[in-house]
């Protein structure tokens, strides 16, 4: 019996997608959270001095390893949704890195103190980055048949581009325009 | 029979954890540099339209991959340069995310064009970032016996690490004057018989 811990702040931001794997395979683990004041007492305890952190019990041995996307591969791995054979499994990956390229841009973005270069980096991102990386991945979903990225189905590179996507989501729908259309519309399934 | 390719501007850049892993297997590939204004006609073939891209054929089949970390990791495990067992593969793997964020950060300096800003970034590189990963790493080398990065022996997160260890250029000395773990895997890396063939043999590109 495998157990597993993931340590992460008290947010999605780079633990989310390593959340978003445990829940599609329904598999428990410990999703523990801490206050900023506890970073520095947890810190020098982190095998890289970063979060998340996923530590693994198993046989009475313990392994703990960090960077986001290093974890979720692995846990991807273990509970088939990091698609079939070492080809599709490198395209899965592929496009991992393609969402994280896109999710740095936004951190970039979101944590840039300058309002000039903010507003600089955000018009390229919306005009460019974002919409040449979504035309790119909108070909590849539609040439596959399965729906999703790849030709055997959900894997976690689904489950990332969804949560970025949400995020994005998110910050058109807290528009007050957009809020106050939504809030409004006539309510249809389609 | 799986025949490879390899397609990127005629440079080290991004594509040379690629060519160093290939060098270390001893596995033969085909190193396709393009120049500039070739870039527009293969960006069509580019599975992403970036590049590197590589090109694998097996069995009839024609199997295309991008980004470079993608790369690395799908050529390091054929080639059993990935580690052994599924947890020590992810350890080599958030070495490999370690030094991919370090890469990340270099390069943002590099492109910064703001003179001022550039300074700043390549300060905090230098003074912050760059000396903190670079003990933690070595902490690492010290904890194994191996004297690579995990237990096992050489992996591709080493490779990489000795490919980054060299954008530094001339700053990479002073870089590495407190981390005799890390210069020792430079130099061991460095001197493998097959790496030392490929830095000796391939082409001199500023970049």
């Amino acid at each position: 019996m495998t157990e597993y811990k993931l340590y992460y702040f008290n947010g999605k931001g780079r633990a989310e997608v390593i959340r978003l794997i445990f829940a599609a395979a329904g598999q428990k683990y410990q999703d523990i959270r801490f206050e900023r004041e506890q970073w520095p007492e947890l810190k020098p305890k982190t095998p890289l001095g970063n979060v998340p952190v996923l530590e693994v019990v198993q046989n009475g041995k313990s392994f703990k390893f960090g960077q986001s996307l290093s974890i979720a591969r692995y846990v991807a791995r273990k509970f088939s949704l990091a698609g079939r054979g070492d080809e599709e499994q490198a395209e899965v990956e592929m496009y991992g890195d393609q969402v994280q390229d896109l999710f740095l841009e936004l951190l970039k973005i979101r944590f840039e103190v300058n309002e000039a270069r903010k507003n600089e980096l955000r018009k390229k991102f919306q005009e460019e980055t974002l919409p040449n990386s979504l035309r790119v991945l909108d070909g590849k979903v539609a040439k596959n048949g399965s729906g999703y990225l790849v030709a055997s189905g959900l894997t976690w590179a689904d489950l990332f581009l969804f949560y970025v996507l949400d995020w994005l989501d998110r910050r058109v729908r807290s528009n007050p325009r957009i809020a106050d259309w939504l809030e409004r519309r006539p309510v249809t399934e389609l | 029979m799986a025949e490879y390719k390899l397609y990127y501007f005629n440079a080290k850049a991004r594509a040379e954890i690629i060519r160093l892993i290939f060098a270390a297997a001893g596995q033969k590939y085909e190193d396709i540099r393009f120049e500039r204004e070739q870039w527009p006609e293969y960006k069509q073939k580019a599975p992403l339209g970036q590049a590197p891209f590589l090109e694998v054929e097996l069995n009839g089949n024609t199997f295309k991959l991008g980004q470079s970390v993608t790369i690395a990791r799908y050529v390091a495990r054929k080639f059993n340069l990935a580690g052994k067992g599924d947890e020590e593969q992810a350890e080599v793997e958030m070495y490999g995310d370690q030094v991919s964020d370090l890469l990340n950060e270099l390069v943002k300096v590099h492109f910064e064009k703001d003179e001022t800003r550039q300074n700043e970034l390549r300060k905090k590189f230098h003074e912050e970032i760059l000396p903190n990963t670079l003990k933690t790493l070595d902490g690492k080398i010290a904890h194994n016996g191996s004297g690579y990065l995990v237990a096992s022996g050489l992996t591709w997160a080493d490779l990489f690490l000795v490919n980054i260890l060299e954008w530094l250029g001339d700053k990479k000395e002073a870089a590495l004057a407190n981390f005799s773990n890390l210069k020792s895997l430079d130099e061991k890396v460095r001197s493998h018989p097959r790496i030392a063939e490929w830095l000796e043999k391939r082409p001199k590109t500023e970049m």
